[in-house]
């Protein structure tokens, strides 16, 4: 061994030995099928040292990155919006589910025939302060319906009372009813001619710009993930049971097999400028936001 | 002047320092908002939080008064015997331990969402530090008074009423001052799950990442617990400044 490659050898196992910067990544909700591709990444392979940290109701994540208590976490798409327009300099770079996959589901025996007849009648669980929410109010009025605070995943009151609809994940809340008995109806806020992004990995700007080979990194491996989460969801559907076992394995399958159509496409995860034009425009017109600004600072396509 | 001042001068200091802080970018506003866009979420939204104040300072009063009376009653019972307090007394110390957020859906099942809903979420946290406060009081009357209450053969009923809850009320008094401010989370905690008032406020302020409306709502929920803080000193002062060291000076 002559000296130059004794030193090159040398360097090769000190880069292996040096561990790479722990790095923590913020969910908004418990392990489940929605963050598959992020426990199923290869971090290590891409040089990362990820920690996932389970998040439940009202986790701030995007306070978080913005607070620098986590350098990426998962948002939706106008969490991220209406936080750029109060300073937060948060910035998209993977949108997991293309389309929205938020509904309101109804009992099919009261044959609704679109997401209008939900507030016709009867009883609406859901989060007011949601756009969502607010643009099926501007739309339709809820003079004729009761609405109560939405009860997180619990779908017990929906089960007692034929007139209740509720807020939902298009492939949980209404698969848990099923399993108990009861016919639904899920009509998507897609109806309602929103549809944003919806679990976005994102990061802040100071982050990116800091360190944007860490942030490739970061969307190399989550993309590869979700690749191999698609392609075979089993052992990390196994891995997020044991970190969430309130969800039965069964579940795990199920809902990882329905969400798919909403995440596929040829190039996992990249956004489009025309989407989060629509977007920040609903946004401003409900007040959310004061005033429109360019789609390009909202997201990276790495 | 001499008592309001003391309170005064961390409040404005306090706020001054916030005010600076947040305007010159030593705290981001997303994280903590600026006092001044508090003031301005109050005076914008000031409608909506006066009916939404007005909703939960109702919910909190009654959910209070409730578990007063009742608090106060169990304490009686409980005290009555040695017997009755081992076997009950266990079974108060449930109320301090309920996770009420835990059980809150379980409410609106027994109660509905509404009103119903938010008064028992006020009622079970608020009841223990009374009937814990109560009883210590009835159990700790000075033995020469009883005794000498039991020479002159006075009944238990004239006891209770002459001797032992008159001389229970400074530790009473200690347990509703608990209970007050303990009835105002409850409430919030109840209208989270059970919908309207401040609660609900909070929850859509924070879905829309509004955390000047959602300090403006809390500011407006600890007012209601300082009101009912000042209503139970002014009983306080009432019945005990003739003979009780804490209400003379």
């Amino acid at each position: 061994m002559n000296r130059r490659t004794f030193v090159g050898a040398c360097s090769a196992i000190l880069a292996s030995c040096r561990k790479p910067s722990r790095i923590r990544l913020a969910l908004n909700w418990k392990p489940d099928p929605q963050f598959g591709g992020f426990y199923a990444a290869p971090y290590s392979k891409h040089g990362l040292d990820v920690e996932i940290l389970p998040g439940g109701a009202g986790t701030p994540t995007v306070q978080m990155i913005g607070a620098g208590s986590a350098e990426y976490g998962v948002i939706s798409g106008d969490e991220l919006v209406v936080a750029r327009s109060r300073g937060n300099d948060v910035v998209a770079l993977f949108a997991v589910f293309q389309n929205c996959p938020q509904g309101i589901m109804a009992h099919a025996s009261r044959h609704l025939a679109s997401i209008g007849d939900v507030v016709k009648e009867g009883t609406l669980a859901i989060q007011r302060g949601l756009p969502y929410a607010r643009i099926l109010e501007k739309k339709y009025g809820f003079d004729h319906v009761k609405v109560v605070p939405s009860p997180g995943g619990d779908i017990s009151a929906f089960l007692r009372d034929e007139e209740f609809a509720q807020q939902c994940f298009v492939m949980s809340e209404p698969l848990q009813a099923r399993h108990a008995g009861v016919d639904v109806t899920v009509f998507p806020v897609s109806d309602l001619g929103y549809n944003p992004y919806t679990t976005v990995l994102a990061t802040s700007g100071a982050q990116l710009k800091g360190d944007p080979d860490h942030a490739k990194a970061v969307v190399a491996a989550v993309r590869e993930g979700w690749r191999t989460y698609l392609n075979d969801p089993g052992s990390t559907n196994t891995r997020m049971h044991e970190l969430n076992p309130s969800m039965d394995a069964a579940t795990f399958a199920e809902v990882a097999e329905a969400q798919k159509p909403f995440i596929e496409q040829e190039d996992l995860g990249v956004m489009t400028a025309d989407r989060w034009t629509t977007l920040i425009g609903q946004l401003a017109e409900l007040g959310d936001i004061p005033q429109v600004f360019a789609a390009q600072d909202c997201f990276r396509n790495l | 002047m001499k008592r309001f001042l003391p309170p005064l001068i961390p409040f404005v200091a306090i706020t001054l320092a916030l005010e600076f802080a947040v305007r010159s970018g030593l705290v981001a506003g997303y994280l903590v908002p600026a006092p001044s866009a508090v003031f301005r979420a109050l005076l914008d939204s000031r409608d909506e939080l006066a009916a939404a104040m007005a909703k939960t300072s109702a919910a909190a009063l009654i959910g209070f008064a409730l578990s007063t009376l009742a608090g106060i009653t169990i304490a009686v019972l409980l005290s009555s015997s040695r017997a009755i307090q081992r076997a009950f007394y266990p079974y108060a110390v449930f109320f301090q331990t309920v996770p009420v957020i835990a059980i809150a859906p379980l409410l609106v099942i027994w109660f509905g969402y509404g009103m119903k809903t938010v008064i028992a979420a006020a009622f079970i946290v608020s009841i223990f530090p009374v009937i814990a406060n109560t009883l210590t009081g009835l159990l700790s009357t000075d033995p020469a008074l009883r005794d000498l209450f039991r020479l002159y053969g006075a009944s238990p009923g004239v006891t209770l009423v002459k001797l032992r809850f008159p001389a229970a009320l400074p530790q009473i008094l200690t347990g509703l001052r608990v209970a007050s401010g303990l009835a105002v989370i409850g409430a919030i905690v109840g209208e989270f799950i059970g919908g309207s008032g401040l609660g609900s406020v909070v929850d859509v302020a924070r879905t829309q990442q509004r955390v000047d409306k959602v300090f403006a709502a809390v500011l407006l929920a600890s007012v209601l617990g300082l009101g009912l803080f000042g209503l139970i000193n002014v009983v306080s002062a009432v019945t005990l400044r003739h003979w009780h060291a804490s209400e003379q000076q």
